[in-house]
């Protein structure tokens, strides 16, 4: 690219074509003032305060959108330019309300700021005050219109960087504002209430409401998000200790600016009343409040007589997606070395077994396949089984921004109706349970048609020919039968995959969930590899519902894994580890947290830390049974949640916001947490507790720094080589090659397969399960909400989300309300072979003929108690997703 | 008093017939709201979300067009649109006098639609045939040299007994 020299400030700089006055000036260190313009938003030269002169021509520019040219000279503070910023400014000034002195916003207020920098006081001009306060019920965000500036932030933030479009301009001239569709309040509107155009907001105009603390914070940390696996990475405010308020981190290459309602509000529960600040020990079947010291020597005396008593294999560890990967690695050790049993799980195993063991099968690697990036380039984009606006808001905004900003084409593979399906080219609604003939179906009609990617499957594949053969009786017309999607639009799906540059599938636990989970999951990689799609273009995206999802199973916090998914059962793995933890191992592997606390379970001692299986394991009154029976069981937990009421000693954990540590984001990213206030009360980050605990059992672990811990992962986890925290500056760095050697690489494969070759896997569609059957007319989905997580221990107790559309319901399509005569707001229950519940309808639109959705993040609610715990043999985990029911209306109102 | 009639239904196959010959052309936004409004008189708010679901934009956005645009109208408008012409011209010719009396007449203000659906009152900045100012138009038909007696003529029906 030929470089352009332009003169600017008398100083000579170049720079390439396309680049703005701005741009350059920033790279050379020109401070040119701006208010309307941001990084992560394309230029609109709304604000014209960064008007530069170019002296040659005496044209005044708008620096951010005038792209520079040969023999530019320009000046960025000559008289005149300094003459006309101050009156831009000072036409601000007036039609602005003087309330600096109580405006939340002080001296962030950019507008402030630069009418002190520039020595503006008073105005001179008559005063045109604009609309005030707008009236909202949403705990989130307050608009006070009287301030803005009409830089047109939060519209570029909320169209170019979420994709929402809630609001734009309304009319024109002096009486243009931004406002909603109808200018309806916020709550009614489209908004997510992400708090992007909150953070992005130069003045006191869109500010966030009902905060918990008010102050401005004294200092910031940069951190990652505790929710979901994207990642994101967050910037959080302290003031004397506390955490007054959450911003996107600003230069992150993670979430470029955007956060989601959980990312942004979802802090609160870190200063709950209701957070466990001393340890607990049951006395007299009430728990009462002790030392550490007590505390931990119950909990080691409690763990050694159930050794004593039935041996160290009746002794199980349940651990946490939501601890970092040193705890998962500090946990297990613990298990392993001190307690002496390969009975270790974690949460995340439920859901993302299937993809591990579905993806270990045929690509060979356990995760998503890119970074987000390569995802935003696809030209086409296949979502299934996954609704990313609720369950990964981050996936959900570069799809969009793909879509509507990179000309990429969707295609959604849903039941129900999702905000993507309105951005989608092509809208496949197939039968719930289905997703497996659908995609062999895809997979048959690319053969036939002689669109697949022959030289990739020659050359980076095996087992094609008895895999294609496989698919012989999935043609479109039995395809069509069995999912109810038409024929041609099969076809339509499997062209516009096929015939695309770049394709990359994303998938969620609407796959993954359901009973033959890990069969869809092959299905789905049979695709991507028949279209060269792996590795060298586009990619697989496995969302991961909790933040370390991905650490944790990396860590070996499962029961027949070692870190780094080494075999239990290989002795020269086992070996390995023995020498370097000077301990001796049990062999086999454990039992699964489903077969831990199923009935006649060997297990007689647990201990928890961060999980609540008593409300989010299938048929949670049986856990409950189970976990209450056991002869010891230590939980280390924020708050006394359901499984901590059980306990026999309740050790109380730091938040995220109190600890060190890295958490492993869905895309791959190891990313560094950092501790932004000391541990609430007494409490201690899960690592130190599980050291504590270790050292009470007579087996103190090495270790003295979070820094060891991490040292030593990267020296025994294979695929962790390259990830010393430590030597990167921003603290970040990603999960690359598995070779050696190729650190740096954005890509996992390069087109090539860590075992060398994929492999091709036939998988047949099965009678589903997990759908309407004999007596149980209805399938039931459960799944999350936006405004929950989880089983919502931590958004609950989230004061702005826990009150914000915080009822138990579950949703009805419009033909079966009308069917059973319910109407919104009716008392109903439903009925499974396992359970009944009784809950509140909700009718809604997105649902098809014969499917009813549930949220699981409820405990009044319990969704749970009507799904079956029978574990699907491939993946050894409960399918979650769905399930036959039964619908009755209790009472009517009205 | 003139019977009061509710403002007509939309006809909303009508309005997706000419949004489907539009589909998926970005551009297209204002040629389409003008064949709408042609048709339909005005383009109904109900049907901003499907002409932005058509065309991939956000319904704030397309609302945005809409009502940055002075010739673009969401809600009805009467039979007749009479404009009153304020330009410098027919101000000093005695503009202000002649909209003050079609203000009388039509019992409107400037921008409102008379409840019978009949008549729309707007002012426009110039209709750019000053020499016979003061002017006015209703619909597509230019009314010169304005007085009294002319208005009285034009509305004169619409006086309240």
């Amino acid at each position: 690219m030929e470089a352009i020299t332009i003169t600017l400030n008398g100083v000579e700089v170049s720079g390439y074509a396309g680049m703005t006055i701005l741009d350059l000036a920033r790279e050379s260190g020109v401070y040119i003032p701006t208010l309307c313009h941001d990084p992560n938003l394309a230029s609109t030269g709304a604000c014209r305060l960064c008007l530069v002169e170019d002296e040659p021509s005496g044209a005044l520019h708008a620096s951010c959108v005038a792209p520079i040219a040969p023999g530019m000279v320009i000046n960025t503070h000559s008289p005149r330019v300094v003459a006309h910023r101050k009156a831009i400014l000072k036409l601000m000034l007036a039609s602005h309300p003087d309330s600096c002195l109580v405006c939340d916003k002080g001296n962030r207020c950019q507008l402030r700021q630069l009418a002190s920098d520039m020595g503006i006081g008073l105005v001179e001009f008559q005063r045109i005050p604009q609309p005030g306060v707008i009236e909202e019920v949403n705990p989130f965000i307050q608009r006070d219109l009287s301030k803005c500036i009409m830089c047109g932030k939060c519209i570029r933030a909320d169209q170019e960087m979420v994709v929402v479009g809630a609001i734009d301009y309304i009319h024109r001239g002096s009486a243009v504002r931004p406002t909603t569709l109808n200018d309806v309040p916020l709550e009614k509107s489209e908004c997510t209430f992400c708090g992007t155009c909150v953070a992005i907001c130069p003045t006191g105009a869109i500010m966030e409401k009902e905060k918990a603390y008010t102050g401005t914070a004294t200092s910031t940390v940069d951190t990652v998000c505790p929710y979901c696996g994207c990642g994101c990475n967050l910037n959080l405010g302290v003031r004397d200790g506390l955490v007054v308020r959450v911003r996107p981190s600003a230069p992150s290459p993670v979430n470029r600016g955007t956060l989601c309602v959980r990312g942004s509000y979802g802090y609160d529960f870190i200063h709950s009343p209701e957070r466990l600040r001393r340890p607990l020990v049951r006395v007299d079947g009430e728990l009462q409040e002790t030392t550490w010291e007590d505390a931990l020597q119950q909990a080691a005396a409690g763990l050694q007589k159930v050794v004593e008593k039935s041996g160290p294999e009746s002794l199980a560890v349940f651990g946490s997606p939501r601890c970092t990967n040193e705890e998962n690695y500090l946990l297990q050790r613990l298990a392993r070395c001190v307690l002496g049993t390969n009975s270790v799980d974690n949460g995340s195993r439920l859901y993302s077994a299937a993809s591990r063991i579905g993806l270990g099968a045929t690509i060979g690697y356990a995760g998503t396949t890119g970074f987000l990036e390569v995802l935003e380039r696809s030209r086409v984009i296949m979502v299934i089984g996954a609704n990313p606006e609720v369950s990964a808001p981050l996936v959900d905004y570069t799809v969009k921004q793909a879509v509507r900003f990179k000309g990429a084409r969707l295609c959604v593979i849903d039941p129900c109706r999702t905000r993507l399906t309105g951005f989608a080219s092509l809208w496949l609604r197939p039968r719930i349970g289905t997703d497996i003939a659908l995609l062999n179906g895809l997979a048959r009609i690319i053969i036939d048609e002689k669109k697949l990617d022959v030289e990739f499957v020659t050359r980076r594949t095996d087992n094609y020919a008895p895999w294609a053969r496989s698919l012989q009786k999935y043609t479109p017309d039995y395809v069509e039968k069995v999912t109810g999607v038409p024929g041609q639009d099969i076809r339509a799906a499997a062209r516009l995959f096929a015939d695309a540059e770049e394709a990359s599938i994303v998938y969620g636990n609407g796959i993954t969930l359901h009973a033959d989970g890990t069969s869809a999951v092959i299905a789905l990689a049979n695709l991507a590899m028949l279209t060269g799609n792996i590795g060298r273009n586009g990619g697989i995206f496995a969302l991961q519902r909790e933040c370390n999802a991905h650490g944790a199973c990396d860590m070996g916090t499962l029961p027949n894994f070692l870190p780094g998914y080494q075999l239990v059962d290989d002795a020269r793995a086992r070996q390995k580890f023995e020498e370097k933890w000077g301990c001796r191992m049990p062999e086999g592997a454990g039992l699964n947290a489903l077969e831990m606390l199923a009935p006649g379970s060997r297990v007689r001692g647990m201990f928890i830390t961060g999980e609540n299986p008593a409300v989010s394991f299938p048929q949670p009154a049986r856990v409950k049974e189970a976990l209450a029976s056991l002869d010891c069981l230590v939980v280390a937990d924020m708050f006394l949640t359901e499984t901590a009421r059980l306990a026999a000693v309740v050790l109380p954990s730091a938040s995220f916001a109190e600890k060190e540590g890295t958490f492993t984001s869905f895309e791959g990213r190891v990313q560094r947490l950092r501790r932004a206030i000391p541990p609430v009360g007494e409490s201690l980050p899960d690592g130190g507790i599980i050291q504590r605990l270790a050292e009470a059992l007579g087996v103190p672990m090495p270790y003295t720094s979070y820094q060891q811990i991490t040292d030593e992962i990267e020296e025994i986890v294979p695929f962790y080589q390259h990830t010393a925290f430590k030597n990167a500056g921003d603290g970040e760095l990603e999960l690359t090659d598995i070779e050696k050697g190729l650190f740096g690489t954005r890509r996992l494969h390069k087109g090539l397969f860590p075992s060398g070759f994929g492999r091709f896997t036939p998988v047949e569609q099965l009678t589903p399960t997990d759908v309407a059957k004999d007596g149980y007319p209805l399938t039931l989905l459960a799944g999350t909400v936006l405004f929950q997580f989880g089983t919502g221990s931590r958004s609950r107790r989230t004061s702005r989300l826990g009150r914000f559309r915080s009822e138990a319901f579950l949703e009805i399509g419009g033909a079966d309300a009308k069917s059973y005569r319910i109407k919104d707001g009716d008392a109903v229950v439903i009925t499974s072979e396992k359970g009944r519940l009784d809950t509140t309808a909700r009718i809604s639109d997105a649902l098809p003929p014969g499917v009813l959705f549930m949220p699981i993040s409820f405990p009044e609610s319990p969704v749970y108690e009507l799904f079956a715990t029978s574990l699907n043999h491939q993946a050894r985990a409960p399918a979650l997703k769905s399930c036959a029911v039964k619908l009755e209306r209790t009472t009517a109102n009205g | 008093m003139a019977e009061v009639k509710k403002p007509p239904r939309v006809n909303l196959r009508q309005i997706d017939k000419i949004i489907a010959g539009y589909r998926g052309r970005k551009w297209a936004l204002i040629p389409l709201t003008q064949a709408i409004q042609e048709q339909v008189g005005y383009i109904p708010k109900e049907v901003i979300p499907r002409i932005a679901a058509a065309l991939g934009l956000f319904p704030a956005q397309v609302q945005g067009v809409i009502t940055f645009y002075a010739q673009l109208y969401t809600e009805p408008r009467g039979k007749n649109i009479v404009r009153v012409c304020r330009g410098t011209a027919c101000h000093v010719r005695g503009g202000k006098s002649i909209l003050k009396l079609v203000r009388q007449y039509l019992d409107l203000e400037e921008g409102e639609t008379s409840p019978d659906m009949e008549y729309t009152l707007e002012t426009v900045a110039c209709i750019g045939v000053c020499a016979l100012a003061p002017n006015l138009m209703v619909n597509k038909e230019t009314h010169g040299n304005m007085n009294p007696k002319k208005i009285a003529r034009l509305f004169g029906g619409r006086v309240k007994e």
